[in-house]
């Protein structure tokens, strides 16, 4: 009887809530967490730790997705998402990280520095999406997002001018100014490889010029 | 209750432990223990001492198996080590190697 209903799941690992697995666990799959695992965690799939899950571990995967708790090192091939439920102590590896409001986080974050031309264009692709959710509260809440996502928050500080929430009368208006914003428009479109004379738009700073660019791209 | 399954590409050298089913389909070396039932799948390897409340062995297990109500061998399994339980179960097919015990005192 069980032996069919496991048949039938095949190829999808679940480690289930009352479980506990110390030591190595490797594979080439999706691999949802609900137990604990500590040691050492390496897939070339999705690791997905689901609110009830406990990882103490060092993980290095394609993806991790965490909703549960994660304590340990990250290393991630393509992206790590810390959910609005997810607590993680650690470091993180990965060229996409995206942490959502609540997610609580303590570690270092290495995205790899962008080298200037080629990573650029493969980011802007899902970029926007990963800042679209955090900008924009659809909760009423301001506080919160700024103590939940330690990491975006300072790239987000340099263009001040629409702060939305200090004036509650004219909303759209900052906006529509916010947007405009970045002048210098046609000056190097995606497809150009990176121009080694550095055109330096502003006193911006590394962090504000990624920033920019993002911007531009996303629209 | 939730269900465990280890995936047939998965491998795990360690223990693993738990109050639920398990099923594996993959590898696992090391040391397993539970409370309920484990199910070693045709895809499955274990190298493992076994402690649990009932086994089902389809695939490959080297280990001692200590089960505390059955231990069942289907066909196309094959087993080496000692298997003790009150209930062993050895169907037609099912290769095996090792010491049998069924003199425990359990129910």
């Amino acid at each position: 009887m069980a032996n069919a209903k496991g048949l039938t799941e095949t190829g999808n690992t679940v480690i289930g809530q009352s479980i506990l697995i110390s030591g190595k666990l490797s594979g080439d799959e999706d691999l949802t967490v609900r137990g604990r695992v500590e040691g050492e965690l390496s897939l070339s799939h999705t690791l997905i730790v689901e609110p009830s899950g406990v990882v103490k571990a060092n993980v290095s995967v394609k993806n991790a997705i965490v909703s549960g708790v994660v304590v340990g090192n990250i290393t991630a091939t393509e992206s790590v998402e810390l959910t609005r439920e997810g607590r993680m102590v650690g470091d993180i590896n990965a060229p996409r990280v995206i942490i959502v409001d609540g997610a609580s986080f303590r570690g270092r974050i290495d995205m790899g520095e962008a080298e200037p031309g080629r990573q650029a264009s493969e980011r802007p692709v899902s970029r926007p999406v990963v800042r679209a959710a955090p900008t924009l509260p659809s909760r009423p809440m301001i506080p919160a997002p700024s103590r939940a996502m330690p990491a975006p928050q300072p790239v987000r500080a340099p263009p001040p001018p629409p702060p939305p929430p200090a004036r509650p009368a004219p909303p759209p208006a900052p906006v529509a100014k916010a947007k405009p914003v970045p002048p210098p428009p046609p000056a190097r479109p995606a497809t150009k490889p990176a121009p080694p004379p550095p055109p330096p738009p502003v006193t911006v700073a590394a962090g504000g010029k990624k920033k920019v660019m993002l911007k531009k791209r996303g629209r | 209750m939730a269900n465990t399954i280890i995936g047939s590409s998965i491998i795990i050298d360690g223990e693993i432990s738990g109050d639920e089913d398990l099923v594996i389909q993959g590898t696992v070396k090391g040391k397993i223990s539970l409370r309920e039932s484990l199910f070693v799948e045709g895809s499955g390897v274990v190298e493992a001492d076994i402690e649990t409340q009932n086994v089902e062995v389809a695939g490959r297990v080297t280990g001692n198996i200590a089960a505390s109500d059955k231990v069942e061998l289907k066909s196309d399994c094959r087993v080496v080590g000692d298997i003790r339980a009150p209930r062993i179960l050895i169907a037609d097919g099912a290769s095996f190697k090792g010491n049998v015990d069924m003199d425990v005192k359990e129910r």
